[in-house]
Formats: structure tokens, sequence, C-alpha cells
């Protein structure tokens, strides 16, 4: 029994949020501050011949403006340093060490519309827009490479030529059986072509922050991020500085989704703020928010898929092509999880993949909530959706026949470390569904008085790895102490976790309470913030309550021992280890990847209007495994949070862009669902299949609830129309086009 | 820099117009703002030197009978129209349409007479005031003139107001009728704030089960908000029944000019949808009529 874990308490942070009296990035202040603006390129791909920046020096009011030339080392990246801070000529590396030409590592070139070329520091925001405009840059434009699947043919023009022959930055490989056998013995195969659009991560809060030169001559930088440390790294890596000298810490985070990962103001305020020794700050138009940050991939899925008339899936071939866009970010790592869920949650003998991501002028694809999973599983759902019809199976005792298990082999050629729980939850989405809404079959029914409309059901699953994959050696650190005489009086918990509105510090200190026995009130978070803090890694790939839930957890008992044995205060740290991975073998991907998954199931109702073609989500079931709900209010705002982001994804957002240049760049162009749009009711089924290695057996859910709604809604509108939509999103004209009426 | 050097809230039309015209500098009305202080704000217009509020301005907040006619202030905020049971009665129509402009907030402040002003083909506030048969009056230094509202509307975005002279004060409509009614439709993606893709309103007059009267308005049909008169003839004095409605829907897409917009919908689907919204429209108002 627990008293604390496992109660569904208010946040910690609502009271400061609710009333306004939590900092955001745009909310702080400084006696002295400067106000900084950023040129963007606003052009897609051009090389930078030179930047006049003296009409904008000379503006009264003016403290700096800053180029390629004044970045110490001009380049970052979370994986790979492929960007230049800011693009120019004269660009450097280090203090000594011009680039041996600009060119050869192509720092002059801009390679999408929100790449920045120089910043303005002035002493008011207008002033600082002023001077912004009145920089002159002489571009000279380069061809245009927008279309990955162009830009991988041999001769297209290079992105990167800086980096290599070819604009494929990522070429992830799956050679697991036979595969020609395994169609062999295929009675049935299903083909599909899938296509998936950008995302944008519409964070409440958009980019901002101040940096400022702390008594110790260190550069302070606060913004919002996912993760201090490799914050830290990068901007200490561009201003060519010791990792000490850098102090990131987070204000409140509005959001982040995945989209703040990657750096955004952190370096160029860092820069100003060293330059003149004043503090700067900078907010972000939503504007600048939408074309200025990364997105979520685009891709394009081929797949062929067979299985026996018996049910039995026996082979899988699937090629993927996404669009890296500019740079690098995390592209890698999010075609590595396509890679490894690209069969989803199903045991298939033979499989062959190749995943490809392909530079363009596009906006970066960045991280983005699923991580490479949600591409991956509205192909494979819709193909296990598409099988079990041909078959003529229910589509839920079809994936039953096929569920992966602890004994039986990922696509990487090792079993996933238990438990596995997919059986658990397809079962229980199915039953609520049956139970709640008495759902026998995926048929159509009527809406009375709506004579247009046709309603059905739709199934999917889905999983994800918790925890960084391939070989990172994961770790998050923490320090907890115990301060009182006789009683405990106060349990301070230090963790560099970052709360990005899931509410990680809620649930941080619960566990610290129920290790140490007091009231949640007792306890004290310090957090975010790189000064004598250990790492925690990313608030990513629904880790932080398993990573930093073991920490704290660790470093609680650690000093509750303490405690009782009369140390005053009680005080430990701990870091905690996760379990070993392997990186994928380059030509089979074989590989221990990860070291936990989670599942999920869901069932969702729509309905589709025929005339008009407008979709609408009208319920959703969703069950999900979080091992065990630390906190489960916030695992159900976790889940309804997830599937209204999925639906946006699914039915409403549409991210348009023409040659590089983005058209909805607002949210009055780019449409996220609102309180009128989310469905009637999300029932939330919190299933709890414990694991032995989290804290109290909980794995993660951040991720989990936004995977199988896109498949789950294309199956829903099939069974109440009878035709398959493969693109996303599912757009009226798109549903019209479908059903043949335009 | 500011975005304006002065603020002015005249009481009257007449103080309006001359604050307007006397200012030293560029000057704009201003009455809900919410595009105008947007505009500005993210230096999509350059900064003026005088605003004038509309809003303290008695004659342009008023909605009341005036004669056999409805008056409604042009500077008389959307959801003081909707919620107006004078507007219910004499125009439900409108009343539909200021209900769906925007979100419930923007629609607290932003007035009728901006919607209008605009000279946008498919403003929801716009279609249903053509529909409505409404005459605007507009004041400049001459003094005030009044127009029937279609010829206020030279093309996308342009009207015939003189700009920093002339100000909409109101709009006159039509009292209904017996046997006479109004409706708004619009088809908007699926979304609670979004642009219409398609807008339609009507008026008619029944008789028994005959047509005795319609006006109809469709956005975006062209250029300037367009009235159906091509299928306002085709079912003028008609009984209302399938046959004629197909041959009303012949005549407007004759008619309407359906346009792709690259941001919400290709031509196609207009072209598509506008035989389903046509009708609806219409028979919402016909029953009302009954």
């Amino acid at each position: 029994m627990t008293n604390i874990v496992g109660k569904p308490l208010p946040r910690i942070d609502a009271f400061g949020k609710v009333t306004g009296e939590t900092l955001y990035g745009g909310d702080l202040s400084m006696p002295g501050m400067l106000h900084m603006k950023i040129l963007f390129a606003h052009r897609p791909h051009a090389r930078v011949v030179s930047i006049d920046t003296s009409r904008a020096e000379a503006l009264m009011g003016v403290f700096g403006v800053y180029t390629s030339k004044d970045v110490p080392v001009n380049e970052y990246g979370l994986q790979w340093n492929d960007q230049p801070v800011l693009c120019g000529p004269g660009s450097r590396y280090g203090e000594d060490h011009a680039y041996s030409t600009a060119e050869e590592k192509g720092r002059d070139i801009v390679r999408f519309v929100g790449d920045q070329v120089a910043v303005v520091v002035a002493e008011t925001e207008a002033l600082a827009a002023q001077a912004r405009d009145l920089i002159e840059v002489t571009y000279e434009d380069l061809p245009l490479v927008t279309d990955p699947e162009a830009a991988m043919q041999p001769g297209a023009t290079l992105v990167h030529p800086e980096i290599g022959p070819t604009n494929i930055c990522v070429h992830d490989k799956i050679r697991k059986g036979d595969v020609e056998a395994g169609f062999a013995q295929a009675e049935v195969i299903v083909e599909g072509e899938y296509r998936v659009p950008v995302q944008e991560h519409a964070y409440l809060q958009p980019e901002a922050g101040l940096a400022h030169i702390d008594d110790e001559g260190r550069v302070v930088v606060l913004a919002a991020g996912q993760w201090t440390h490799t914050d830290q790294k990068q901007i200490a890596h561009a201003l060519d500085l010791h990792i000490d000298q850098v102090r990131v810490v987070y204000p409140a985070i509005g959001g982040a989704f995945g989209g703040r990962e990657d750096m955004s103001v952190q370096i160029v305020l860092a820069l100003a703020a060293l330059k003149l020794k004043r503090p700067v700050k900078i907010v972000w138009s939503r504007q600048e928010s939408m074309f200025g940050h990364g997105k979520r991939h685009p891709m394009v899925i081929q797949a062929r898929w067979g299985a026996t008339k018996g049910g039995k899936l026996v082979a899988a071939e699937n090629t993927f092509i996404a669009d890296a866009g500019a740079y690098m970010y995390t592209t890698n790592k999010v075609l590595g999880n396509s890679t490894i869920t690209q069969t989803g949650p199903y045991f298939i003998p033979n499989v062959k993949a190749d995943v490809y991501g392909v530079y363009t002028n596009n906006l970066p694809g960045a991280a983005f909530r699923g991580f490479g999973a949600p591409q991956a599983a509205f192909m494979a759902e819709s193909q296990m959706n598409k099988l079990a019809e041909a078959l003529g199976l229910d589509p839920v005792e079809f994936r039953m026949r096929n569920l992966i298990s602890e004994d039986l082999t990922l696509d990487v050629g090792t079993p996933p470390p238990g438990p596995v729980s997919i059986g658990q939850v397809i079962t229980a989405a199915a039953k609520t569904a049956k139970e709640r809404y008495s759902v026998e079959a995926f048929t159509p029914t009527t809406v009375h008085g709506q004579p247009s409309t046709v309603r059905s059901w739709g199934f999917a699953a889905g999983f994800k790895n918790i925890g960084f994959s391939f070989g990172y050696k994961e770790n998050c650190w923490s320090r907890v102490e115990i301060h009182g005489d006789g009683e405990i009086e106060d349990v301070v918990v230090y963790s560099a976790s970052a709360e990005v509105g899931q509410g990680n510090h809620t649930v941080l200190a619960q566990m610290a309470a129920e290790v140490t026995g007091v009231t949640l009130d007792r306890v004290h978070m310090v957090t975010m913030d790189t000064l004598n803090m250990g790492n925690a890694g990313s608030a990513s790939a629904s880790r932080l309550t398993f990573m930093s839930g073991n920490a704290v957890k660790g470093a609680s008992e650690r000093a509750f021992e303490k405690w009782q044995a009369e140390e005053r205060p009680a005080i430990a740290e701990y870091t905690y280890l996760a379990p070993e991975t392997t990186p994928m073998d380059k030509e089979t991907g074989y590989s221990m990847p990860n070291f936990a998954y989670a599942y999920a199931a869901q069932a969702v109702e729509v309905e589709v209007d025929t005339e008009t073609g407008q979709v609408r989500l009208v319920r959703v079931i969703s069950a999900d495994d979080v091992g065990k709900a630390i906190n489960p209010a916030q695992v159900e705002g976790q889940i309804e949070g997830g599937v209204v982001q999925a639906q946006g994804y699914a039915i409403q957002e549409n991210f348009i862009t023409r040659d590089g240049y983005v058209l909805t760049d607002m949210l009055s162009t780019y449409l996220i669902p609102t309180i009128w749009d989310i469905p009637e009711s999300v029932d939330s089924v919190v299933v709890e299949v414990p694991d032995e290695r989290g804290p109290w057996g909980a794995k993660g859910v951040g991720e989990l609830p936004y995977l199988p709604l896109a498949p789950a809604i294309a199956h829903a509108i099939r069974n109440a129309t009878g035709v398959w939509i493969s693109e996303i999103p599912f757009t009226p004209e798109r549903v019209l086009k479908a059903l043949g009426r335009i | 820099m500011n975005l304006w050097q002065q603020y002015v809230c005249p009481a009257s039309v007449a103080e309006a117009v001359q604050a307007l015209t006397s200012a030293p500098g560029p000057a704009l009305p201003i009455a809900g703002g919410t595009d105008l202080m947007l505009d500005l704000s993210q230096g999509r217009h350059p900064p003026v030197h005088t605003i004038v509020d509309l809003t303290s301005i008695p004659e342009m907040t008023v909605l009341e009978i005036r004669g056999d006619e409805l008056y409604i202030g042009a500077a008389r905020p959307l959801t003081r129209i909707a919620r107006d049971p004078l507007a219910v009665r004499h125009a439900q129509a409108l009343v539909e349409a200021c209900d769906l402009i925007a979100g419930p907030q923007v629609r607290n402040v932003a007035t009728l007479g901006g919607n209008v002003a605009h000279a946008l083909p498919a403003a929801d506030g716009t279609i249903s005031l053509t529909a409505l048969g409404a005459e605007v009056e507009i004041a400049g230094p001459a003094g005030t003139r009044r127009i029937p509202l279609p010829d206020l509307f030279l093309g996308p975005g342009k009207s015939a107001l003189k700009h920093g002279e002339e100000l909409l004060v109101g709009f006159y409509l039509p009292l209904t009728t017996y046997h006479s009614a109004s409706a708004f439709k619009r088809i908007m993606r699926p979304q609670g704030v979004a642009l219409p893709i398609l807008n339609c309103a009507c008026r008619l007059e029944r008789d028994g089960g005959v047509m005795a009267e319609i006006r109809i308005a469709v956005g975006p049909g062209g250029p300037t908000p367009l009235r159906a008169t091509e299928a306002e003839a085709a079912l003028r004095g008609k009984p209302f029944n399938a046959a004629t409605l197909s041959e009303a829907l012949d005549a407007l897409l004759q008619q309407a000019r359906f346009r792709t917009s690259a941001m919400r919908a290709t031509a196609d689907y207009r072209y598509h949808l506008v035989g389903g919204l046509l009708k609806d429209t219409l028979e919402a108002a016909w029953e009302r009529a009954g």
C-alpha cells in the first residue's frame, strides 16, 4: 500500500500557473535589460554574399548588431553540428581558426526560411525591430530542393555539400528472416502507400528567454527547453566557452512536445549578453515560432504485408522516405524509432525495411510527441486493419493472433524486454467499447435527422519505447535533502528534469513524499538548472516518470536511511542508470535498442458528413498501460491531451508550404483543435501492468495515447463510408475525393 | 515608436468626421479594433497620427425601429446584435451570421461596421445584410448619404468609402412582414473559430407554396459580395420544390465564380458544396416564413 503514490493529488504547480504568479520566459525582466530581434532568412536556399549592418548600427538606441563573424564557433546541433548559429560569410571555428573557407563548411548558406542571419540588440523591442529592418543582406539564390523523393536522386542539388555527396542523411535497415520466403507463404497480401504531414507543436508559449552575466562572470540563459544540460553544452560549444561558464536555468515551460529539444533563442541570447555585459531578452511572435522551429517529419511510406488464411502475419516489406528538412536536429533518432516500431506490436518472422531521411530546404524535421512512431503506426495499423478485412477477420481478433510477446522477436531480431502488455490493452479497449457503447461490430450507423452523416467505430493499437534508445547510456541524477530535528520538516528534491506541463515535478514530489513518509506540502522541488545539478536527460521519450522517478526514489531512499541513522540534515545523491541497450546493426538492424516499451490501444467513433466531407471525432476509448499511475489524474490529463493533439494531426491541422515558404504561419490559418472541436468523450482506461524496474512499477505515458488515434480514425472512416484514406490529414476535400464526389 | 499619437472619443458622428478630416496626420476610425489593432501592432498597417474611437457615439451603437425599417449602428458589437430581440425578429440571417463570426471574445467587441467596411466578398455580416436588402448610411464632410449596400463594394478589399474622410454610420433593413423570413448558413473548416469556406444568406416572402419574393447572397462568389440575382429569378413567383431549386442552383452556378484559396478550399470543393448550402439556407427560411 502506498499513501501518496497512486493518488490523484492536485498539481504542485497549479496555483502559481492559474494565478499568474509563475513566470514564463516572456515574463522575465531585469534592471538594465535590452531587447533582441532576429533577422531571419525568409528564403529557403541562398548564399549570403554580404551583410551590411551599418544603417542598423547607426540607429540611436541600438547597442549591438551581430552576424556570422561574431560567433566564436559558428555551428550547433543536438546530433550533428550542421547548423550555423548565424548564417553568413567569415564564419569562424574557435578563436584563432577561420574555417579554411566559409564555402567549405557551408556556414554562409541559408537552408530554410527560419535560418537566422543577424541579431539586433536595442533599448526597446520596437527599436530592435526597426534596426533589424535596416540590415541589408545580399543573397545569391541557390536551386531549391523541397521534394525528398527527388532530393534522393543522384545529381540532385545538395543541401549540405560540405557533409557528403548525397542528401540522404539517414538510412536505417531491417533485414529479419527471409522476406521472399515469407511472401511465398502469404495467402493474402496488402499493399499501401501512406502519406503523413508536417505538424506544428503550437505550444502555448512561443520561444522566449533572457540571458545575463552573473556575479561570477558566467553567462546565464533563462529559456524554456527540454534538457538543461544539452542546451548548456551547445551554448558552450558555439561560444567557445568552458561548460562551467554557461548556466542554463528553465523558467516555467509553456508546453514543449519535442519542439524545444533543439535550440532557438539560447545561443544568440548568450552571445549578446557576453558581448554587452547586460541582460538581453527576446520573445518570438507566434509567426516567428511557426516558421522558426522544426516540425513533425512528413513521410511517404510504402508497405507490403502478407498473412496466411489462418490469420498469421508472415512477411512485411516497408520503405520510409522522411523529409529531414534543412538540418539533422534529431532526425537520425526519430527515424530509428520509426524503424523499430514499423510493424507495430506484432510478431512478423520476415521483415525487410529501408528507412531514409533526406535533407531538403523545408523546415527541419524535429522531435514531436511519439518521435517517429506515430508515422509508423499510421501505416502499420492501417495495414493490420486492411489485412483483417481481406481475411474476413475481426480487427481485434486478428491483432490478438499476432501479438508480440516476451518470447517473440521484434523487427530488430530480439524480444521486447517485458512485461509485454499489448494483449491487455487491446482487450481493455475492445471490452470497454462493447460494455459502455455496445460496439459489437465495426458497421456504419445513421444519425437521426442528419441524412448526410454516417458514423462508425474504428480500432488501432500502438507501442513505443520508454527512454533513450540505441546504446545511449541512459542516466538520471537527483539529490534529496531531509531537514528537521525530531520530525522531518522539509524534504528538498533537486532534479534538472523539465516540467513541460506534463506534471513531472508533481510526480517526483509524490515519490519523495512517499519514501520519506511526509505529506506533499513538506516536499520542495529545486529544479531545471545546470548549476550544482547532475544530468536528468530530456523531457522526451515518455521517460521522465521512469528515469527521474527512479533517480528521486533512489536519492530519497538513501537520504531516508541516513535520516533514520540520525544524520541531520540527511543528504543523498543518486544517479539511476537504466539497463543497457545496443545500437542497430547497420545492415540488419539487429539490436536490443530499448530497455522498456509501453503499449496502447484505442477504439474511436467517428462521424462523416458525406455532403461536406467533414469528419468529426465523436468518442475515444484509450487503454494505456502505464505500469503504475503515480498520479491517475495526471495520467488522464496526458491521455486526453494526447488524443486531442493527435486529433489535430489526423483531422484538422494542415501545414501548407510552397517552395520552402510557410503559408500557414498563423493560428488563424493553421487550425489546431479548440474546445469546440474536441470529442464528446475520452474514456481513459488506465491499465497497470507493473514493470519491476520502474518506480513503483511505473513506465510512462506522454506519447502513448497519441499513437493509435490517426489509424483508428482512418479505420472508422472506412467502416462508415467504405473508403480508405491513406493520407493525413483527413480534410473535407480529401474525404470527398475518396468518395468520388469531387 | 507609438502606433498612434492621439486617441479621440467623439460623442457624435459630426465630431467624428471632423476629428478624422482635421487630424494633422493620417487618421483612422476604430470600433472593435479586432483587426486594426493587430494590423498596427504587427506592422501590417503603418502607425497613424490619430485614432478616432466610434464606440461612444449613440447614433452608431443603437439598434432600433425607425419608421418601417430596422436601424443598426455600425459600431454595435456583434454579440449585442445577435442577442437583440428586434434583430432576432426582423433579421434572423444577420443574427445567425453575427453568432458565427470569429470566436465569442472577438464577437463581444468586433462590430458589424468593421465586418462590412473591409469589403471582403465572404464576410458573414456583409452576406447576410446583402440578402436582407440593407442600405448603408455614410457620413462625410459633405453630410450623410444613404446607398444600397452593394454599391459600397468596388472590389475585393475595396470600398466606395473615402479613406480618412468618411464613416459607415449604420444600416437600414426592411422589417419582417407576415410570411417573410431570412436565414444564414455557412460551411467552415471543422474548427470552432475559422473563416468561412462558403456562406449563403437569403430573405424570402412566402405566398402559400409559392416563393413570392426572394433575395440571395453567396460568398465568396466573385470579387464583391455576390447577389445571386439569376437564382432569385429562377425562384421568384414559382412553387418551392426540387425542380425550381435545381433551376436556381443551375442559375447560381452560371453566375458565381468560385476560386481556389490556397489555405482554405479549392474551387471544386466550393462548386460541390454550394448546392447543398443553397438548399439548406432556402429551406430554413422557407420553414420560418410558413
